[in-house]
């Protein structure tokens, strides 16, 4: 088991400081990964799940109020490096970042080649013409001709600009690659492409994704996991094919009920009320609120259950 | 698929590189031409517009008029048969020639045709006489009057505005750094204070080291008489500098040092800062190519306003330091009411704020792949 | 109203801000006080001078204040005349002549000069002028001859002018050597004491008189000095306030409101109109704002109101119409603006209460801001010499003070009284300014 471990999140705790108090966007979160997997996280917006993203990359923002718990990553525990080890054995050596809306993510005066090789440049000592060969490569192997090296971010369509950053994150050949909702901002035309993409990357050079997104079908395709992440923390983690079809959590159910299907008669449900608020969450399980099947025992924090592999933080279960 | 099965094409990568050259020098000399004729066009709108004003009273024909009759004076003064004539015939005679020449300047033409003229001339330099004032080579033409006194208001502008530029950058980069921090704090509580011009704090610098320390002097571009020596020549020079100086870095540090410093905070929340993190860049590296690069543009365009006010407020301070500048030419004009002076040098000042401009144009483009070249030209897909 | 208090309540959290306002408000005051102590037409004429108006007071006289500040007192001003009865005047009435004796007497403790010593001569005569002589008497009991003369109906006789009594004096200046114990002995400390000023005077005529009046300059003056014509700084001072203030606020409003309906209406008509103000604007960086200010000023009036005019119009194509501009064009695109088209409102209708009012909390701070390089900008055009011909202003003393070399002569009030005012006007504004800032600009909160 140990040997094939990735990733090992325990506790993973972040919180931020702000005038209205300590917000809890990450609040003891386990779950792990194997290697040449997907882990797709799930979760409605403000879940934390950015932050959880944030919080493994350990890019803090200055109101960092916690910052706790053990990543253990390819077998060492990243939290004890100091901010210049983790700089140069694990940003883009193991892990790197397809963010969220590449437009903001790449910078508007750099040309694009140059962004994507330098990481080359950083981590791997090439030197400049050697890095820029590698760009090119890597725009090959996403689909962006390669003249577009030369153009700057804005020059670029979204979709140009989301496998520009899809390259970026492959220059270098991390392990894992955590992509904060790659396809949000793109049309459906170029969300299929894009995934496509991905799905090819992912078989070819063997990496692993935390895929982070609200966005439940499109990423069914491309997951092997899936954790469902509400108010700060992990309520379920479960492989696809058993999750899909029968979700364990009630939150998750309530998730899945909510997405349209192509096919099939269910009506899309929504779910009722509000996800609490992050700071001074409730105690007890979080989800208690808005349950339909809360009863006493909901008052107290549920530990997580093992049901055959799957886990899941919920009293149903004990 | 490894790393190694694909041969790296290196040569694809430097024929990148050179394009990527190629393609900044095109872009910026575009922009350059285009920036050019715009600028010329406003210009000449500026300058005609110049000249309007200073004809609602009909002065610049009266700039005219003296050019006329003292080249009329001086050519029939030099003429012996014009001696032999008697008083009433020299005053017949002198008014016919001034005629001609009113007539052959277009004086006798309406006021929209000669404000062409006067604006042709203006372009191009030809400013007229001076009435009182003279240059110290002894000419009266405004032209030479004003090119004498231009290098003194460039040297002493000049060197503030870099001064304060480097400093300014270089405070808000750290300030930036240490957020919250003492320095920080002062900057911010110091700020308001820049709400004082230049020429204010002079007067506190010449209080305090001319007046009470003696350490310093209390104006003038060099000591009198002007040292011989070259060396000496800039050593007294730079001395006289210093309080100058100090006065318009000491006027805009704190709120430039604070805006910048606020534009670095707002740049560096931007989530091409925190990818540059996750790339595992150096800090520096993240700070030079991801903070500072970008906020380049935006801090030229606050630059470029600050120098805008600065060589427009140069008559009061090179009044205040006796400065022999073109603001004090100005100055010295307006208290002789020599009107092709104040005229001429308004339309200098007017060139000087075109090419302002256009320089700091040139720097946004250069920091700013984005500009839009006439309009329209980028492209965006 | 209720923004506006809770604008306010959010406002006293800022110290910079409750600073900003306290001073303000006392400007306000000084202003409303300077109106009413001196009114207009009295401060134009005491700052016009001439004759009479300021004859009582010394030249270049610091404010008495900085005695406190110095162990060596500086002596203050004052007068005594033969009419009011503050000087003994006897009259002796004669066959051929009368004699007039007239005596003042006073104690002087400064422990420097006066500045001068001035004898008002008012006489009726009809055929023969009367003749005086004068003594001067000091506490040590020596009598020292000033000098003897004719007077006219009206004369002034300035002792430090006397060259001839100076000569008497070992070359002493007069209203030094008539106060030292040893004039052979040079320029030593006055003798403190009674000193007596006699005019023995003589008139010829029936019914002729002399009277005198003689005013002692000392080298402080009130609470703010004086300057090169006798005057004191006191009415620029005061008067100044509600100049600069009037000045700074009607040019930031003006200059703020005009360009902010511009750019409403750019951004509303759009296409060439919009296309128009920006090409404007763009002219209007590269006019040259001072010097064709200065040519105003030298060709057409310098009056405060046309300068006022010309400045707002200068200054309403300036960079804040970029700012307003971006500001509109998200506002123009807001739900409301539509609507509001929908249902058919007009053009100017949707500019003023939709466009207008939206843009209204975030250019109060740019306004306040704005004020005091208004301010400044008036001071700097009276130190060029282009202040209103008539208003006394701050920045008139500073251009007097320029003129006559006050720093070299260290006369640093004269300096200094009108550059803490503005600095006080200027950071005010600028405090005020910066706080409305953080408040109305969620950018820089926290920041």
């Amino acid at each position: 088991m140990a040997d094939t471990e990735l990733l090992r999140v325990e506790n993973l705790k972040l919180h931020f400081r702000t005038t209205q108090g300590i917000v809890q966007a990450v609040d003891g979160v386990d779950f792990n990964l194997t290697y040449n997997r997907a882990v797709v996280i799930v979760g409605e917006s403000g879940c934390g799940k950015t932050s959880l993203a944030k919080a493994i990359l350990r890019l803090l923002p200055r109101n960092v109020a916690e910052y706790s718990g053990h990543i253990y990553l390819d077998g060492t525990d990243i939290m004890e490096y100091d901010e210049e080890e983790f700089r140069q054995n694990v940003r883009w050596i193991k892990m790197s970042l397809v963010p969220q809306a590449a437009m903001n993510a790449l910078n508007p005066v750099i040309r694009v080649g140059d962004q994507v090789a330098e990481p080359a440049m950083i981590h791997l000592n090439a030197r400049p013409e050697e890095a820029m060969a590698m760009a090119r490569k890597m725009f090959q192997n996403v689909g962006v001709p390669a003249d577009f090296l030369v153009r700057y971010p804005f020059e670029l369509s979204g979709g140009m600009r989301q496998r520009s950053a899809i390259a970026m994150a492959l220059v270098t050949s991390p392990i894992l690659i955590i992509l904060d909702e790659p396809t949000s901002a793109l049309d459906l035309l170029t969300q299929a492409n894009i995934m496509n993409v991905l799905k090819r990357i992912k078989h070819e050079f063997e990496t692993s994704y935390i895929l982070i997104t609200h966005d439940i079908a499109t990423s069914s395709e491309l997951a092997d996991d899936v954790a469902v992440m509400y108010a700060g923390q992990i309520v379920e983690v479960g492989d696809t094919p058993r999750f899909f079809p029968n979700p364990l959590h009630p939150y998750s159910r309530k998730l899945m009920n909510s997405v349209p299907r192509l096919h099939g008669d269910t009506e899309p449900e929504f779910i009722l009320g509000q996800p609490p608020s992050l700071i001074n969450p409730p105690t007890g399980c979080r989800f208690a609120a808005r349950c339909p099947s809360r009863f006493e025992k909901c008052d107290e924090e549920p530990p997580t259950f093992n049901i055959e592999g799957r886990r899941v933080k919920c009293w149903l279960y004990a | 698929m490894s790393e190694a099965s694909v041969p790296l094409d290196t040569q694809a990568a430097a024929e990148t590189k050179r394009k990527a050259t190629v393609s900044t020098l095109s872009r910026i000399l575009r922009y350059t031409v285009v920036r050019l004729i715009v600028l010329f066009l406003t210009v000449v709108v500026a300058v005609y517009l110049t000249i309007l004003i200073a004809n609602m009273g009909g002065y610049v024909d009266t700039i005219q008029r003296g050019q006329i009759q003292e080249a009329v004076n001086m050519a029939l003064a030099t003429n012996p048969a014009f001696k032999q004539l008697s008083a009433a015939e020299k005053q017949a005679q002198m008014a016919a020639q001034i005629s001609i020449q009113e007539k052959r300047l277009g004086l006798d033409k309406p006021f929209v045709v000669r404000s062409f003229l006067y604006l042709r001339n203006a372009l191009t330099l030809d400013l007229g006489r001076a009435l009182q004032m003279a240059s110290d080579s002894g000419s009266k033409q405004v032209k030479n009057i004003i090119l004498e006194r231009l290098p003194a208001t460039l040297v002493l502008f000049g060197t503030a505005d870099v001064f304060l530029f480097i400093f300014a950058i270089l405070i808000a980069l750290s300030l930036s750094r240490k957020y919250g921090s003492f320095f920080d704090k002062l900057f911010i509580t110091l700020a308001p204070t820049s709400s004082a011009p230049g020429w204010f704090y002079g007067i506190f610098l010449i209080l305090i080291f001319a007046a009470l320390l003696h350490w310093l002097p209390f104006g003038g571009l060099v000591d009198a008489p002007p040292p011989d020596s070259k060396l000496m020549y800039a050593l007294s020079l730079m001395k006289h500098m210093i309080l100058p100086v100090i006065a318009i870095t000491l006027s805009q540090i704190f709120l430039s040092a604070f805006t910048w410093r606020t534009f670095f905070l707002i740049y560096s929340s931007e989530d091409y800062v925190d990818m540059a993190k996750a790339k595992g860049l150096t800090s520096r590296n993240i700070e030079r190519s991801y903070i500072l690069r970008p906020t380049l543009p935006t801090i030229i365009t606050s630059f470029a306003l600050l120098v805008i006010a600065m060589w427009t407020g140069a008559p009061i301070f090179e009044t205040v330091f006796l400065w022999p500048g073109l603001g004090r030419a100005l100055f010295t004009a307006v208290g002789l009411y020599d009107t092709p002076v104040i005229v001429g040098s308004t339309v200098i000042f007017a060139y000087l704020l075109v090419i302002t401009v256009f320089l700091l144009d040139i720097a946004y483009a250069l920091v700013d792949p984005r500009v839009k070249i006439g309009g329209g030209e980028s492209r965006p897909q | 109203m209720k923004a506006l208090r809770n604008t306010f309540k959010e406002l006293v959290r800022y110290p910079s801000a409750i600073i900003g306002l306290a001073i303000i408000a006392l400007l306000l005051v000084l202003s409303v006080y300077a109106v009413v102590s001196i009114p207009y037409s009295k401060a134009i004429v005491l700052w016009r001078g001439g004759e009479g108006v300021w004859y009582e007071y010394p030249k270049y006289a610091a404010p008495s204040w900085i005695n406190f500040f110095r162990r060596e007192k500086l002596p203050d001003s004052f007068k005594q005349s033969s009419k009011d009865g503050t000087a003994q005047k006897t009259v002796i009435p004669g066959e051929k002549m009368t004699s007039t004796v007239i005596t003042y007497t006073f104690d002087y403790q400064a422990d420097e000069y006066p500045s001068d010593i001035a004898i008002y001569f008012t006489d009726v005569y009809t055929t023969k002028q009367p003749f005086v002589s004068m003594s001067w008497l000091t506490p040590d009991g020596r009598k020292i001859d000033i000098g003897s003369f004719a007077v006219d109906t009206k004369q002034t006789y300035y002792l430090a002018q006397d060259t001839k009594l100076q000569r008497k004096l070992a070359g002493l200046a007069p209203q030094d050597g008539l106060f030292v114990a040893d004039p052979k002995a040079g320029l030593t400390p006055p003798v403190k004491g009674t000193y007596q000023l006699v005019i023995d005077g003589y008139t010829f005529d029936k019914g002729s008189t002399i009277d005198a009046e003689m005013v002692l300059y000392g080298k402080v003056s009130g609470c703010c000095g004086t300057d090169h014509l006798r005057r004191d700084l006191r009415v620029a001072l005061l008067w100044g306030t509600p100049v600069a203030l009037a000045f700074g606020l009607l040019a930031a409003i003006g200059t703020t409101a005009i360009t902010m309906v511009i750019a409403a209406f750019g951004v509303w008509y759009g296409g060439w109109v919009d296309g128009l103000i920006q090409r404007i604007t763009e002219v209007n960086l590269v006019l040259p704002f001072l010097p064709i200010l200065i040519m105003v000023g030298t060709f057409y009036s310098r009056s405060i109101w046309v300068i006022l005019g010309v400045v707002i119009l200068l200054s309403i194509f300036g960079a804040g119409i970029k700012t307003y501009r971006a500001v509109f064009l998200q506002v123009r695109e807001s739900p409301y603006v539509e609507a509001a088209r929908a249902y058919g409102a007009g053009s100017l209708r949707i500019v003023f209460s939709y466009l207008v009012p939206r843009i209204i909390p975030l250019i109060i701070p740019q306004l306040v801001t704005l004020i005091p390089t208004f301010v400044f900008l008036e001071a700097g055009l009276a130190v060029l010499g282009l202040g209103d011909p008539t208003l006394p202003t701050w920045g008139k003393i500073i251009n007097d003070a320029q003129q006559n070399g006050a720093l070299y002569q260290g006369l640093y009030y004269w300096v200094l009284e009108p550059a803490a005012l503005l600095m006080l006007a200027g950071l005010a504004f600028a405090l005020l300014g910066f706080s409305l800032d953080r408040i109305f600009n969620p950018r820089l909160r926290g920041m």
